[in-house]
């Protein structure tokens, strides 16, 4: 009887295994989402590496000490330039609201000129520094702004992937789709190719490395290529350190001025 | 040499077809392999280093010509309806795939740097067509407030506003130029109008016009270069085989570049002008001859009246026309390509174009029989005297003193007229004064900058130079500089632009911060800031990665060479200055490309001039094995050449590409008329006195050259009623040295060849 019954639980729990592999078949969205929403932390220090590759293989560096904590309904993000010397102390402060159609608070502090400006910027579109990054391609843009479809799934660098093509739903957006692989189970994509209006490959992004922080995955080193204007953007965070409490009095208009110590 | 003449007329059949053998053969290499090179870049020395430094230049800051396309409301450019206008004709042009989408800039596109409470915002102008009275006023004001666009997109008055398209080098195509035509056009209505304008423009409208107006005018040459010659020769046959040698050389020609594959240059149209020119010169000698001699002996043979004129021609002829190939062999010492291919090949023509004549015109002859000679008019004029001639030696020997104080006094003036000449490399000067394009291109120049360009390169020592304010500061002063002091320069446009309206920005909009400011932690700083909140694209075209090298660009009033040259030399006053900074001045754009390449076709060209003149003089010296002669033939060569130069000076006519070349026929003719009648001379020599000869000569070559000389005038003198200037001055300058080299012949270089009593010396010293 026991065994009758033993089977009977081996079996009920392949068919759960079973139940459990069809649920894995993910929609497109559900992916996407799950990379949206995939947990980073409360809060996260770093200092980010930004190098700029032009054409003709000149390049500019950028060192900047970053602090990032989410507030629930507001992500603050403060910024502080190191290097170069003539722009160190630079400070840069963006807030940004989960709430739909409310655009970024920004403000940057020079140095120079002793005084802190606000700026806007009028999309998302927008590039972030003169990168090859637009604000929505670090990471703002919302799954439902676009609509996904699973397209494949390969082994990439070893790991196994989803390629999801997402289509924005609205057209006039300046990608008419990206292609992102996603790496199964740690939800961070692997690579991403976005097609211009034209339906060109524009631009393709690669990670290079991720590391797993406090038990999460953390983003550590981009490229983005612009392979139609062969410029190319890296960045690269060192001494990442999440969840230390940052406090909110970090990401203020007096600490901008203030600077890092 | 006779018995090879004698075995040739027997296979005339044999030439003849295999002329036309060759020929076909020529003409469907043509058809499948022939192109033309309409790649102005093409043209230039890619290994100059004036255009090594320009290209460089223009890649690093994606220096390209731009396409204006202005628009114009006379009850201003503020209303929806015309900003409509600039929005829907900067998104079509965006769309156009030889377009690149950044290259596009108008009032639509254009970033606007602006003050806000406690900030600064860079922002388009507007995306949805303002309506509203209000948004319309904020609009204007905006502008006004905004230097790097009031005045650049939009002029002083607010009645136009410009729309331009960069376009790079190769993209340019008929089609592509009609599209843009027909695009622009569509928008016009009752009260905005469209005019198109900048140099891709100029230049595709100069490839279409010169081409079509040339199709148009040359049969007409053809005609009348057909009838003149057969009013000299007399002979519907005689004319035909003349023409064909000159058409099948030609064809030759462009057959064999077609073959290894060269393509057809601007400057390769020149070669069926010289073609014409030289060729059509070597059957009217042979005809001439043959004629003189059928006179004479009435009942000759056919074949032994072909043998005599080669026997008595083959020589003057084979030199004429080696001397001539090999000076236009000397064009091969020119830089530049096309004119490489110009020389080299116009030689293989001439060289054809004689073996045509000393085997095709005999065959020819001999298939379709002796021309009819009207033998009465002939046996007077030759058996009594020939009148004309005799006069002429007479006239000519009896006033030597006043011929040879005229010619020097031409001369002279033609010197002095030499040193009016100017270099030209405008593109727009080509065009009639009152045409569309110039007047356009007048229309835009009056609203704004310049349709033209220069981009001026600085090049620094070491990274972050064009931080530092005391250099930006020196750039912004010798920007102001050149555009207050030198009347042809409108705008200036480079990255102080940019920093002057950030620092003015960040200071509440006050005028007095209308500057550079004075520490470069703050530039940097500002920069960085654009960087964040503008398109960062717009700074990769005035400064590089590393802010070593800027680009200042300067927008002209006029492409001409002058009014580039007044600007390079205002801008070359700050090298000093720039120097002590540890900058280079350097220059780039097409603009500036086309001034040196026309400066080093001119170089080339005189330097061959020279040097052919010289290898003539050898050559001549081989062939007469006389001192003395070998001077006396270059006479009509040289004085050619300086007067032409001398008359394209005292008109005003400027030097470009096409006009240099013409000095190539002073070469090719001068030379011809004078070995023809010196060889004449010496055979005379042996058969009398020094008159008689002279007189028999001039009879002779004499008569042959002033028939090559009207037939060709006749046929370019045709090209003074086109409607596109520079064939107009083709024509003139092509009439002009073949008269020239026709009186220069006969009267001063028949003067010293009487005068120097050569061929005579010998004799006297027998009969003593």
């Amino acid at each position: 009887m026991k065994t009758i019954k033993i089977s009977a639980l081996i079996l009920l729990s392949l068919l759960m295994i079973n139940t459990t592999g069809m649920a894995q078949k993910l929609t497109g969205l559900q992916i996407m989402e799950k990379v949206y929403n995939r947990p980073t932390g409360n809060d996260m220090t770093a200092n980010l590496t930004m190098t700029l590759i032009n054409s003709s293989g000149q390049e500019r560096v950028r060192e900047i000490k970053q602090y990032i904590r989410d507030f629930g309904s507001v992500e603050k993000k403060i910024m502080f330039f190191l290097k170069p010397a003539d722009v160190k102390n630079t400070s840069f402060m963006n807030w940004s609201y989960d709430k739909a159609g409310k655009d970024d608070d920004q403000w940057i502090y020079l140095p120079a000129l002793m005084k802190i400006k606000r700026i806007s910027s009028d999309s998302k579109g927008d590039y972030f520094m003169g990168s090859d990054f637009t604000y929505d391609d670090l990471g703002d843009r919302k799954p439902s702004d676009d609509t996904h479809k699973v397209i494949g799934e390969e082994k990439l660098n070893g790991l196994d992937c989803y390629i999801v093509e997402s289509v924005p739903k609205d057209e006039d957006y300046m990608y008419s789709k990206t292609v992102t692989w996603v790496v199964k189970g740690r939800w961070y994509g692997l690579k991403k190719e976005f097609y211009d209006e034209d339906g060109e490959l524009l631009k393709i992004l690669t990670l290079k490395k991720a590391d797993k922080i406090k038990g999460f995955w953390i983003i550590a080193d981009v490229e983005m290529k612009n392979v139609q204007t062969n410029h190319k953007t890296i960045m690269q965070l060192s001494n990442i350190k999440i969840d230390t409490g940052i406090p909110a009095s970090m990401f203020t208009q007096r600490m901008m001025k203030r600077g890092v110590r | 040499m006779q018995k090879l003449f004698a075995k040739s007329i027997k296979y005339s059949w044999a030439i003849i077809i295999g002329v036309l053998l060759v020929s076909v053969f020529f003409f469907f290499k043509m058809k499948e392999n022939t192109r033309m090179e309409t790649n102005l870049d093409k043209y230039m020395p890619q290994n100059h280093p004036a255009f090594v430094y320009s290209n460089k230049a223009e890649k690093w800051f994606d220096i390209k010509d731009g396409i204006i396309i202005a628009i114009e409301n006379k009850n201003g450019i503020y209303n929806p309806k015309t900003l409509q206008i600039i929005k829907d004709l900067s998104k079509k042009l965006m769309k156009m795939h030889e377009i690149d989408k950044n290259d596009v800039t108008s009032l639509y596109t254009a970033d606007d740097i602006v003050g806000t409470e406690g900030g600064m915002d860079v922002r388009r102008f507007y995306k949805r067509v303002p309506k509203s009275e209000k948004k319309l006023e904020d609009l204007k004001n905006s502008v006004r407030h905004n230097a790097m666009v009031y005045g650049m997109l939009v002029d002083s008055t607010e009645t136009v506003a410009v729309v331009v398209a960069r376009i790079g080098d190769n993209v340019f195509s008929q089609d592509f130029y009609k599209r843009i035509l027909d695009l622009s056009h569509k928008y016009e209505d009752k009260e905005n109008k469209i005019y198109v304008a900048g140099r891709p423009i100029v230049e595709g409208t100069l490839a279409l016009l010169g081409p079509a107006d040339m199709k148009l005018m040359v049969p007409i040459v053809l005609v009348v270069i057909f009838l003149v010659l057969f009013l000299t020769l007399r002979s519907i046959k005689s004319t035909i085989a003349t023409l064909l040698v000159v058409f099948f050389s030609t064809l030759w020609t462009f057959g064999l570049m077609a073959t290894v594959n060269i393509p057809i240059y601007a400057v390769s149209t020149m070669i069926p002008v010289m073609l014409i020119a030289i060729g059509v010169a070597y059957g009217i000698h042979l005809y001439h001859h043959l004629s003189l001699y059928i006179v004479e002996n009435q009942n000759a043979d056919k074949d032994a009246a072909i043998i005599d004129m080669l026997m008595q021609m083959w020589r003057p002829v084979s030199m004429a026309a080696v001397t001539t190939a090999v000076g236009f062999i000397s064009l091969l010492t020119s830089q530049v390509y096309p004119i490489k291919y110009f020389g080299l090949f116009t030689a293989f023509g001439v060289t054809m174009a004689m073996f045509l004549s000393l085997f095709f015109i005999p065959a020819f002859i001999h298939v379709t029989g002796l021309p009819k000679v009207k033998r009465k008019i002939n046996a007077e004029a030759n058996s009594g005297k020939d009148e004309l001639a005799y006069k002429f030696t007479d006239g000519v020997l009896k006033h030597s003193t006043f011929t040879i104080i005229a010619t020097a006094a031409i001369v002279a003036l033609s010197i002095y007229g030499m040193t009016k000449v100017w270099i030209n490399s405008s593109f727009l000067d080509k065009f009639e004064k009152n045409s569309q394009i110039v007047k356009t291109d007048a229309f835009i120049n009056d609203h704004f900058g310049g349709t033209s360009t220069i981009n001026v390169i600085l090049d620094g020592k070491e990274k972050d130079t064009f931080k530092k304010p005391e250099v930006l500061k020196l750039v912004n002063k010798m920007q102001y500089d050149v555009v207050k002091n030198v009347p042809i320069v409108g705008n200036a446009f480079s990255l102080v632009d940019f920093l002057d309206q950030i620092n003015m920005v960040m200071h509440a909009d006050s005028a007095k911060y209308f500057k550079i400011p004075d520490k470069q932690n703050l530039i940097a700083q500002y920069l960085l800031l654009y960087e964040m909140s503008g398109d960062p694209e717009n700074l990769t075209k005035v400064v590089d990665y590393n802010y070593q090298k800027l680009n200042v660009t300067f927008q002209l009033k006029s492409d001409d060479s002058k009014a580039t040259k007044s600007a390079l030399a205002a801008i070359e006053k700050y090298k000093k200055d720039f120097e002590k900074l540890g900058i280079k001045i350097n220059y780039a754009g097409s603009g500036y490309k086309a001034l040196v390449f026309t400066d080093l076709i001119l170089e080339g060209q005189i330097m061959s001039l020279v040097m052919s003149v010289f290898i003539v003089f050898i050559l001549l010296l081989l062939m007469f094995r006389n001192l003395k002669v070998s001077i006396i033939g270059t006479i009509p060569i040289l004085i050619t050449a300086v007067i032409s130069f001398g008359i394209m000076g005292w008109l005003d006519i400027p030097l470009n590409s096409t006009t240099a070349l013409l000095s190539s026929i002073a070469v090719g003719i001068g030379i011809d008329y004078a070995i023809h009648f010196i060889e004449r001379y010496r055979i005379n020599s042996k058969l009398g006195d020094k008159l008689s000869a002279s007189k028999l000569t001039m009879s002779e070559s004499g008569k042959a050259i002033l028939f090559n000389a009207i037939v060709v005038i006749a046929g370019f003198l045709v090209l003074l009623f086109s409607v596109f200037p520079p064939n107009r001055e083709l024509g003139f300058l092509v009439s002009v040295n073949m008269f020239t080299s026709f009186l220069g012949t006969l009267t001063i270089m028949f003067l010293l060849l009487y005068k120097s009593n050569v061929y005579y010396e010998k004799n006297k010293g027998a009969k003593k």
